[in-house]
C-alpha cells in the first residue's frame, strides 16, 4: 500500500509538472506582461472628452483610435490587433491620477499613449506607479521639459518640443522681425507659463510687460482690463500669449469688443494658437488674419504636404464625420509613432523592450514633424524645434515672410539653428514597415 | 512592558506575573474576577439561536474588558481595539461634541460604523464559533503602552477563563490598529492581524495636525494657542478658548465660501498683510492642506466633479480641491486641539516643534498639479514667504524635548517586525490616516525582511478608493454633503460586508499562518469596486516620515 501511494504521488506530480511544461511552451515568452496577447495590444489614453480643454483636444483619441484601426485592416502590428481604452480626464490633475491607474489596473494596459497636460500627468504618473510597474508612458502630449527628468519619470517619452524651446525660438523670431517694438507677455502663472518665462529669458528677450494669471481664472472683464492696460504701450506692441487656446480667444474677443486688434501684433503659442478652435470659440476671421503662431507640423489645411494627405485620407474612412485639422493630425501622428515603436520593438513585445526600441530607433521615425525627433538613451524628448507663420482669415498657418524657416534648439542656453533635418517620406500607403 | 512576551504555554503563568508585578505599580486597581451571563441571539443573518456568554471584568490598571464566548466555541478568539477616545471630559462644543463628552472607558469588541453594527459583527462571529473579545483599556487618548497591558492582561483572562482557546487573532481601526499591530510584534500569541485605517507613529500623527493647526493659526487667528498650555484648570481653559478660537475662523471661511467660492475673503481674525488677503482664502485652505499633508479629496469633494454650466471644468480644477482639503481639515484641527491638549498633560510640555521646518520645500510637484487652485505660483510664493520662519509675523513652536521625547519613545510604536499574517485595510483619501502612514508601516517592514528581523511574504495592503467622481450639485449648483460616507473617504468605518470579508481572511490567515494570495483576496472583494490590491501602490510618505 505504502509502495503504491508513494508511486501515485509520484505520478501525480509528474504529471503536473508536464502538464505545467507543456503550458509553459504553448504561451508566448511575454505572456506575463498585462495588456498583450498573440492577438491584441491594449494602449491606454487618459485625455479630455469634456470640458473646456475638450473642445481642442477631444478629438485626440478618435484620431488615434481611426489610425489604430487603418493599421488593424492592414494586419495589425505583426499579427496583433491594437485596441485603444480611452478615459476622460477632463484635463483634470485628480481625475488624471485615478483614469490613468484605472487604465493600468482595471483596463490592464499594456501601454499609455499620448496624455494630455502637464499638472495631470504628472500627478497621474505618480498615482499609477507608472515608473514602479515599467509602463511605457509614450508621446505625452506636453511641452514641460521636466518630463525630460529620466530619474523621476523614466518611461515617459514626450512628443512635443518643450515650451522652453518655444520661447527661445519667439524669442528671436521678435528680436529679428520686430526690432525696436515693445513686447508684452501674457502667460499662464504655472509650470506651463513659468516653463516658457524662463525660455523668453534664456531667449535675452526684453519685456515691456508680464502679466501671469492662474489657469481658468481669466475672465471677460479680466480679459478686457488685461488688453485696455497693455493699449497704453506706445506704438504697435507684440503681444505674446502663451496660454491655452480659451485664454487666447478671450483675449482676441476683448480686443475685438475694444477695436483694439490692429493695436498690437499678435503671437499666439503653439498650445493657444489653433486657428479652427479660436474660430470655434467665436474669434472673428479678420482677428485671427495675420497673427503670428509657432508649429512644427505642416499646417493640417496644407494638402500638399503628403502625411496631411495620407492622414486626411484615413480620417476620412476612419473617423467619418470628423473634421480634419491640427489635432486630428497630431493625433494620427502619435498613433504612426506608436505603431513604428511597437514595430521597432519587434515580435517578442515587452515593455522594456518598447521602451528599449525608442530610445535606440526613435529619432528615426516617420512623422509629420517638420523637426527632428529627438529620442535617444538620454534623451525622452521628441521634437526639437519650430518655425513660425502667420495665419490667415481662413485659419491656415502660412510660413511668416513667404519662407519656410525651421530651427532647432534646447531647453537653456544651447543656440537656435537652423534645421537641416530632412523629413522622411511617409511609409507606403501610410503603413509603417520598419522593423 | 515593552519586551514582554506571552506564549501560549505561560499563559497561566503569566497571570501569575502580571498580578505580582502591576500590583506593585497600581495598588490600589484591584483585579476582580472574570464574571459571565448566559445570552442568546437569534442571528440577522438567518439560522438558529445561538447561546453564548457575556464575561466581563476589570484588569490591574482598572481597565474594564468583555469576552463573548458561543457555546459551539471552534477555538479561535478575536480580539478588537478600538479607535481613538476623548481623555478628558468636554462639556457641550457646538460640531465637536455637541451633546458634551464624558470620557467612555467601555470595552468593545467589534468594529463597525455604528452600535448596532458592532453588534451584528460580534453577533455573525459568534454564529459561526468564534469568540471576540476588547479592552477599554485604562485610559484614552493616545495611550498604547496602557492599550498593550489591557490586551495583555486579557488575554491573560480569557486563557484562564477559556482553556479551549488555541489561536487569538487581532483586529483594530485607527489607533486600535496601531495598537493591535504593536501588541502582534511583542506578543507571540496573536497568530494574525488586521488593522484597519491603522494610525502612524505618534510623533508622525502629531506632526501632521500640528503642522496644520500651525499653518492654520498663523494664516487665520494667530491668537489661537496651540500649544503649550498651562498646567491645570488655566490650561483647561486656554484649551477650550482655543477650541472656540478655530471653530469661529473655520466657519467664517466656510461662510466665505458658501457666499463666493470663486473669491472667498479671509477672515477678519487673520492678521496677515491685504497683499495676501486679495488671494481668494480657499487658496491658502489648499496650500496648507498640501504642507500638511492632507488629502484633497473628501466625503463631498472628489477635486473633479463641478456644477453643470460655466464653473464646470473650473470648480473641478480650482476650487473643489480647496474645499476638500477643508472639509477634511476640521478632523486634522480638532484632532490636534484634543491631542495636543492631552498629550501636554501626559507628557508635560509642548509636544511639537517646528523651528526648522521648511514648508516651502514640502511643496514639490503639488506647486505645479494644484496651480489653478493656489491661484498661480506668484500668490503661492506669497503666502509661502509668509510662512517662512524668518518671518517674525509667524513665530514657530518651540517644543520641549522631553516631552516630545515622552511621545515619540513612550508609545510603543510598531516597528514592523512582522512574523505573523498582517492584513490591512486603509482609504485612499483618508483625512485622520493617510495613505502615508501605511507607506511608512511598509517601508518599515521592507526594512526588517532586509535585515532577517521579519519574515517575507506576510503583510497584504488593501486599499479602499473613492468612486471616480462623486460629488453632487444640487439644483442650484450647490454641492451636496452625501448622507452616507464616501467610500474612500473620511476615515469612515467600513461596511459590514467588507469587515465580514476581512474577518474571514482573518481567520484563515490565523489557521494556516499564511496570508491569502493576492488573487483571492482580489476575488474576495469582487464586487467592490473602489477596493484594489496593488503592491506597486506608494502613496506618498507624511512629511515627519520622510
Amino acid at each position: 500500500m505504502i509502495r503504491n501511494t508513494r508511486m501515485k504521488r509520484f505520478s501525480i506530480v509528474s504529471a503536473v509538472v508536464a502538464l505545467g511544461a507543456m503550458v509553459v511552451t504553448a504561451l508566448p515568452a511575454q505572456a506575463a506582461e498585462p495588456g498583450l496577447t498573440s492577438s491584441e495590444i491594449k494602449l491606454g489614453i487618459s485625455t479630455p472628452l469634456t470640458g473646456t480643454a475638450a473642445l481642442s483636444y477631444g478629438k485626440v483619441p478618435g484620431a488615434m483610435k481611426a489610425y489604430f484601426d487603418f493599421i488593424n485592416a492592414n494586419g495589425g502590428v505583426y499579427g496583433r490587433k491594437i485596441k485603444l481604452v480611452v478615459r476622460d480626464d477632463k484635463y483634470l490633475p485628480t481625475l488624471a491620477a485615478t483614469q490613468t491607474t484605472n487604465l493600468v489596473l482595471k483596463d490592464g494596459v499594456f501601454a499609455l499613449v499620448a496624455a494630455l497636460g502637464t499638472a495631470t500627468h504628472s500627478k497621474a504618473y505618480a498615482a499609477a506607479s507608472l515608473a514602479t510597474k515599467k509602463v511605457p508612458d509614450l508621446f505625452v502630449n506636453t511641452g514641460f521639459s521636466g518630463f525630460g527628468n529620466q530619474t523621476k519619470y523614466p518611461t515617459t517619452f514626450t512628443v512635443l518640443p518643450s515650451y522652453a524651446m518655444e520661447a527661445k525660438i519667439i524669442s528671436k523670431f521678435v528680436k529679428d522681425k520686430f526690432p525696436g517694438q515693445a513686447v508684452a507677455l501674457v502667460a499662464q502663472d504655472d509650470e506651463f507659463g513659468v516653463d516658457g518665462v524662463n525660455g523668453f529669458a534664456a531667449g535675452s528677450l526684453t519685456l515691456a510687460s508680464k502679466t501671469l494669471y492662474p489657469q481658468s481664472s481669466m475672465t471677460d472683464a479680466r480679459a478686457k482690463a488685461l488688453v485696455t492696460g497693455l493699449s497704453a504701450i506706445p506704438g504697435k506692441p507684440v503681444v505674446i500669449l502663451f496660454g491655452t487656446t480659451d485664454v487666447t480667444a478671450l483675449i482676441f474677443k476683448a480686443a475685438e469688443s475694444l477695436n483694439l486688434v490692429s493695436k498690437f501684433t499678435w503671437i499666439a503659442g503653439s498650445v493657444g494658437g489653433d486657428a479652427n478652435t479660436l474660430l470655434a470659440l467665436g474669434v472673428k476671421t479678420t482677428t485671427i488674419d495675420g497673427a503670428i503662431a509657432a508649429s512644427f507640423f505642416p499646417d493640417a489645411k496644407d494638402t500638399t504636404d503628403e502625411y496631411v494627405k495620407e492622414f486626411s485620407k484615413i480620417n476620412s474612412k476612419y473617423n467619418p464625420g470628423v473634421s480634419f485639422d491640427n489635432i486630428v493630425l497630431q493625433g494620427m501622428n502619435s498613433a504612426m509613432l506608436t505603431v513604428q515603436a511597437l514595430r521597432a520593438a519587434g515580435k517578442n513585445l515587452t515593455r522594456a523592450g518598447l521602451i528599449k526600441a525608442i530610445e535606440t530607433k526613435g529619432s528615426t521615425f516617420a512623422s509629420a514633424g517638420l523637426v527632428p525627433l529627438n529620442y535617444s538613451a538620454t534623451s525622452h524628448i521628441g521634437y526639437n524645434g519650430y518655425w513660425m507663420g502667420q495665419l490667415n482669415a481662413k485659419g491656415e498657418l502660412k510660413p511668416y515672410g513667404g519662407t519656410l524657416s525651421v530651427v532647432t534648439t534646447d531647453s537653456t542656453s544651447g543656440p537656435i539653428t537652423p534645421s537641416t533635418y530632412m523629413r522622411p517620406s511617409i511609409p507606403k500607403n501610410g503603413i509603417p514597415t520598419n522593423s | 512592558m515593552k519586551n514582554m512576551k506571552i506564549t501560549k504555554g505561560f499563559s497561566a503563568l503569566l497571570v501569575t506575573a502580571l498580578v505580582t508585578t502591576l500590583a506593585v505599580v497600581t495598588p490600589s486597581a484591584a483585579h476582580a474576577e472574570t464574571t459571565c451571563t448566559k445570552d442568546v441571539f437569534t442571528p440577522s443573518s438567518g439560522g438558529s439561536a445561538v447561546n453564548f456568554q457575556v464575561c466581563t471584568g476589570t484588569d490591574f490598571n482598572g481597565a474594564k474588558y468583555e469576552i463573548r464566548m458561543p457555546s459551539k466555541f471552534n477555538g479561535m478568539l478575536f480580539l478588537y481595539n478600538h479607535g481613538i477616545r476623548g481623555n478628558h471630559n468636554m462639556p457641550k462644543v457646538p460640531v465637536i461634541r455637541p451633546n458634551g463628552y464624558v470620557v467612555d472607558m467601555s470595552p468593545e469588541v467589534a468594529p463597525g460604523r455604528t452600535t448596532n453594527d458592532q453588534l451584528l459583527i460580534a453577533q455573525e462571529l459568534l454564529k459561526q464559533g468564534y469568540a471576540v473579545a476588547g479592552t477599554g483599556v485604562s485610559a484614552q487618548g493616545w495611550s498604547v503602552p496602557e492599550a498593550i497591558q489591557g490586551n495583555l492582561q486579557l488575554i491573560s483572562a480569557a486563557y484562564e477563563k477559556f482553556p479551549k482557546i488555541s489561536k487569538i487573532v487581532s483586529w483594530g481601526d485607527s489607533l486600535g490598529g496601531h495598537i493591535s499591530q504593536a501588541l502582534s510584534e511583542k506578543a507571540d500569541v496573536i497568530d494574525a492581524v488586521a488593522n484597519l485605517h491603522m494610525a502612524g507613529s505618534a510623533s508622525s500623527q502629531y506632526t501632521y495636525a500640528n503642522d496644520f493647526l500651525w499653518m492654520f493659526k498663523t494664516f487665520f487667528d494667530p491668537t489661537i494657542k496651540g500649544n503649550g498650555y498651562s498646567s491645570g484648570t488655566a490650561g483647561y481653559m486656554e484649551y477650550m478658548g482655543d477650541i472656540t478660537k478655530v471653530l469661529t475662523a473655520f466657519g467664517t471661511i466656510q461662510a466665505a465660501i458658501e457666499a463666493n467660492p470663486l473669491a472667498p475673503t479671509w477672515p477678519a481674525s487673520s492678521k496677515v498683510p491685504d497683499s495676501l488677503k486679495a488671494i481668494p482664502v480657499r487658496s491658502a485652505v489648499l496650500l496648507i492642506g498640501l504642507l500638511a499633508g492632507v488629502p484633497v479629496q473628501s466625503n463631498t469633494y472628489d477635486a473633479s466633479s463641478g456644477p453643470a454650466g460655466p464653473l464646470e471644468t473650473s470648480f473641478g480644477l480650482a476650487i473643489s480641491p480647496a474645499l476638500g482639503v477643508f472639509e477634511n481639515a476640521f478632523t486634522a484641527l480638532a484632532l490636534a486641539l484634543i491631542g495636543n491638549y492631552d498629550a501636554e498633560v501626559r507628557c508635560g510640555g509642548t509636544i511639537f516643534d517646528n523651528t526648522d521646518t521648511d514648508y516651502a520645500a514640502r511643496l514639490g510637484d503639488n506647486g505645479d498639479v494644484y496651480a489653478a487652485g493656489l491661484t498661480g505660483k506668484s500668490a503661492t510664493a506669497g503666502m509661502l514667504a509668509y510662512l517662512n520662519k524668518l518671518n517674525p509675523a509667524a513665530p514657530r513652536v518651540k517644543g520641549n524635548p522631553d516631552s516630545i521625547n515622552c511621545i515619540k519613545n513612550q508609545q510603543d510604536n510598531y516597528t514592523g517586525k512582522i512574523t505573523i499574517p498582517t492584513i490591512t485595510i486603509s482609504q485612499t483619501a483618508d483625512q485622520v490616516t493617510p495613505g502615508g502612514f501605511i507607506q511608512k508601516f511598509k517601508d518599515l517592514y521592507a526594512e526588517n525582511v532586509a535585515a532577517g528581523t521579519a519574515k517575507p511574504g506576510m503583510l497584504l495592503n488593501i486599499w479602499n478608493k473613492p468612486p471616480d467622481t462623486y460629488t453632487k450639485f444640487d439644483a442650484a449648483g450647490k454641492p451636496v454633503t452625501p448622507a452616507l460616507p464616501t467610500t474612500g473617504t473620511s476615515h469612515f468605518m467600513y461596511s459590514n460586508k467588507d469587515l465580514l470579508i476581512i474577518a474571514k481572511m482573518l481567520a484563515t490567515a490565523g489557521k494556516t499562518g499564511k496570508l491569502p494570495s493576492i488573487a483571492t483576496a482580489k476575488s474576495a472583494f469582487k464586487k467592490n469596486p473602489n477596493i484594489f490590491i496593488d503592491p506597486d501602490y506608494k502613496p506618498e510618505l507624511m512629511f515627519a516620515d520622510r
